[in-house]
Parts: C-alpha cells; sequence; structure tokens
C-alpha cells in the first residue's frame, strides 16, 4: 500500500485549494506555432473531431510527468496527437513520416537561406 | 444560456416533458455535491465533493454530461447543470477570510443530491 | 490542505527561448505543423480554416469586453439585459461567440466583489477578452484563488473590505464568465469611449478594480 491510489483519485489538473507560491504575473506573446495549435484546437473542435472536453481529457492522460514538464500548447499537441491515434483517424507511422518531411523541409529552407545569404 | 425561471409554469394542458427535460432542482434548493471519486475524467474538483450548497438558478438549455463528452459521447440524455453556490466557510475549515464569501461553480445534475 | 507532489510549475520559458536563438522549429512545432497538414491531406479539415481561426482570434481582445462595460455602465436597460442573458447581449453589440460556451457577466457593487477562475484547466471568455494571460492558468493562481482570494487579490495590489463578499466562480462546464467592475467615482463627464479607455482585462477577470487612473495601456 504506498498511496499511488490518490494518483488516480485526483487528477493533476485538479488543483484547486493546494498549497502553492505567489502568483507571479507572467504572460508571454504567443509564438506563431502556438497560435496556430490554438486555432488548431477550435477547427477540430467545430468539426467535432477532437471537441474541447475530449481535449481537456487527453491533457490529463498524459500524467503528471509530461504535465509538468511540457508547456500549455506542447500539451495540447501531444494531446491531439494521441487522440487522432486512439480515433484511427492518423496512425503513428503517418505522423513519424510526416514529421520528418516537415523536419527536412525547414532544414532545406534554412540550408537555402544560408546559401543564399553567402552568395549576396 | 442563462440562469432559468422554472419552465414547468408555462406548460400548455396535457404536455409531458421528457425526462430530463425540466430541472430537477431550482433556485433555492439545498443541495450536495456527491463524494464520487470517479476513475477517469471528472470536472467536479476535488475541494467540492461532499460539500452543501444552494442552488442559484439551473443553467439553460440542458446539456450533455461533459464528463461523458470527453470521452468521444457528445450524444445521450441532456440533463441541466446547475449554478451552485457554496460558502467559503463550509469548504475551507480554517477559511481565513471574511465568513461572507463564496463561491460558485456548475455542476451537473448528477453529482448533486437534494438535502 | 492537502500537498501533492508538484508537478505543476511548468519551465514554459525554455522552449520559447530555444526557438528565439536558434530559429529552428521545436520537435512540438513540427509535430502541430504535421498533425495540420495530415489532417488537410485527409480533407478532415479545409486548408484556410486555420488561417481564417488565427484572424478569429487576433480580433478577440480586452477591447471588447470594455466595450461591454462601457456600455453597461452608460445605458441601465442594456446592463439588465447583460446581467439577464450574457451572450445575448454581447452579440447585440456585434461580438459573436463562435463556440458552444454561454456568458454570465458577474456585477461588482458595495456588497459584492466578482473573481473568475478555472481550477481544473484555463477556461476563460475568450470569444469577449481573447487569450488569457499565462498566470491565469498556472498553479498559484488556480489553486489559490479558491481557497485564499483576499491573499491572491491583495497580490495584485487589490483589498477588499471584510464587509464585502469575494464571490468566487470556478468555470468547469460550458457557462464563462466575465466581471462588470464597478464605474469609478469621477467619471460622471466621460464619454462612453473614455470609459471603455479605463476597463482593464484585469478588472474584468475581477483581480483589480477600474480606477480613473488606468486605462488600457497599463494593464
Amino acid at each position: 500500500m504506498n498511496g499511488s491510489e490518490q494518483l488516480l483519485k485526483r487528477l493533476p489538473n485538479d488543483i484547486g485549494g493546494l498549497d502553492a507560491g505567489p502568483v507571479e504575473r507572467v504572460d508571454h506573446e504567443l509564438e506563431p506555432w502556438e497560435k496556430r495549435c490554438h486555432a488548431l484546437a477550435d477547427v477540430l473542435d467545430f468539426h467535432k473531431i477532437i471537441n474541447t472536453e475530449e481535449k481537456r481529457r487527453g491533457v490529463e492522460a498524459l500524467g503528471a510527468e509530461m504535465i509538468g514538464r511540457l508547456s500549455y500548447y506542447e500539451r495540447w499537441i501531444a494531446a491531439f496527437a494521441n487522440i487522432l491515434f486512439q480515433k484511427g483517424i492518423l496512425t503513428p507511422g503517418d505522423l513519424a513520416r510526416k514529421m520528418d518531411e516537415v523536419e527536412a523541409r525547414y532544414a532545406a529552407d534554412e540550408a537555402a537561406t544560408t546559401t543564399e545569404a553567402l552568395h549576396r | 444560456m442563462q440562469g432559468g425561471a422554472n419552465r414547468s409554469e408555462s406548460l400548455g394542458a396535457g404536455i409531458v416533458l421528457a425526462a430530463g427535460e425540466a430541472p430537477v432542482f431550482g433556485p433555492g434548493d439545498r443541495v450536495r455535491i456527491l463524494t464520487r471519486s470517479p476513475v477517469g475524467h471528472y470536472r467536479v474538483p476535488t475541494y467540492l465533493r461532499g460539500k452543501t450548497g444552494v442552488v442559484e438558478a439551473a443553467i439553460e438549455p440542458a446539456g450533455v454530461d461533459n464528463e461523458e463528452e470527453a470521452y468521444g459521447r457528445n450524444a445521450g440524455m441532456k440533463r441541466h447543470y446547475y449554478r451552485i453556490a457554496v460558502p467559503m466557510t463550509e469548504i475551507w475549515p480554517d477559511y481565513a477570510g471574511s465568513h461572507r464569501d463564496g463561491l460558485h461553480i456548475e455542476i451537473f445534475e448528477t453529482w448533486l443530491e437534494r438535502i | 490542505m492537502p500537498q501533492l507532489p508538484d508537478a505543476h510549475d511548468h519551465g514554459h520559458d525554455h522552449p520559447h527561448a530555444e526557438i528565439s536563438q536558434t530559429g529552428r522549429p521545436s520537435y512540438y512545432e513540427i509535430m502541430e505543423t504535421a498533425v495540420r497538414e495530415l489532417l488537410i491531406e485527409k480533407r478532415l479539415i479545409g486548408p484556410e480554416e486555420i488561417r481564417r481561426q488565427i484572424e478569429v482570434l487576433d480580433s478577440r481582445t480586452p477591447a471588447l469586453g470594455a466595450k461591454v462595460v462601457a456600455r453597461a455602465w452608460v445605458d441601465p436597460e442594456f446592463r439588465a439585459r447583460l446581467l439577464a442573458d450574457g451572450r445575448g447581449a454581447c452579440e447585440e453589440l456585434g461580438i459573436s461567440f463562435y463556440d458552444d460556451t454561454g456568458l454570465i457577466v458577474l456585477e461588482n457593487t458595495d456588497k459584492v466583489h466578482n473573481l473568475i477562475v478555472c481550477t481544473l484547466c484555463s477556461c476563460y471568455p475568450r470569444p469577449v477578452l481573447g487569450l488569457p494571460p499565462d498566470w491565469y492558468k498556472l498553479k498559484p493562481y488556480r489553486a489559490r484563488a479558491v481557497s485564499e482570494p483576499r491573499a491572491v487579490l491583495a497580490e495584485f495590489g487589490t483589498i477588499i473590505p471584510d464587509d464585502v463578499e469575494i464571490r468566487v466562480s470556478d468555470s468547469t462546464a460550458m457557462v464563462r464568465f466575465l466581471v462588470l467592475p464597478k464605474r469609478p467615482e469621477g467619471t460622471e463627464d466621460f464619454s462612453e469611449e473614455q470609459l471603455a479607455d479605463l476597463v482593464t482585462r484585469d478588472a474584468m477577470i475581477g483581480v483589480a478594480p477600474v480606477s480613473i487612473e488606468t486605462g488600457r495601456t497599463s494593464r
């Protein structure tokens, strides 16, 4: 008996009333990808491909460690990937291949920009 | 969407309401938030389980259970959410603020019992 | 109050620092791009929908909420409609709600001071205020606004007398909240636009009052 059932009974986001430090008035301007991620959430909800409540559950399901280490929108996109896999809309293979393609595209763009800069 | 009055007052003769159509609770009703411990997604924070409060209003229209919706079940019987007023001193035994302070929250019908 | 192992003080600053230094997209940005492109390829979402929704989001700022507040201050009948049906009254002013959420407007009076929070996530009246600040989404505010609202307000420099009820609204379902702050003294001759300029996002969350000195430029 190690009290681990508390992890199941109290979700990691259920923090009302817990002890915490002072409110630090932090804010940041969204990165473009974060804004796209927020827009994606809205569009997925409009289509009911992933509704807002499913997104919330999906973030909770990441578990306390991921929740602690991923930023707000990183949690969203990770949750979307998982839910899309569960629903059979995407496969992990699809996503991995596309991510490689996207990454290669960025690298190629970067190389082209560097080459261009050298030739000025 | 707004706090609704008791709609059954304006029903025509012979009209039978579907299950879940009329709010079960009305403004002023004393209710207790259940002490369930669901495994999986929930939308009633732990800090309020078992607390008693007063219904401020039934939220119209009735809605899908958001705890079911989280698993992709968007359909099914709709019921009402209720705006519940709970005194802070009811929630926190050592509440440091004014005894007047309160908390308001929307709770789905299946999480409430009349007391 | 119970204490859980603290997994909620997110070091969310570091990903942004990495991106701006190297210019290279993060793992998550690559994931977002990939997911979006795959969904478009599968025709589950349209190619312009994300771009359009970004425009929708960009069009929602606290200036909209301020307009609602100022109108309520000058027009008692609008105020009554706003308190009876928050979403409907906003829609009267052309503020559309792009989702299924409702809006309840909470009136601050001499007897009641309202504060809004979402302890479970980050529910916020986005159609009328735009996106919430980070502090609203982080643990200290979410954990403590429901258990020690007066201490939290004091951290914002807001002291509420003991004979005024602090009413905290914790969003959990389809309803969102907007605080209708008290109109400050000395603004009797202000135009509606001048009044709107005084209303800050923080006042509409309930962590600060509206004063004749502060305007939206000094949030």
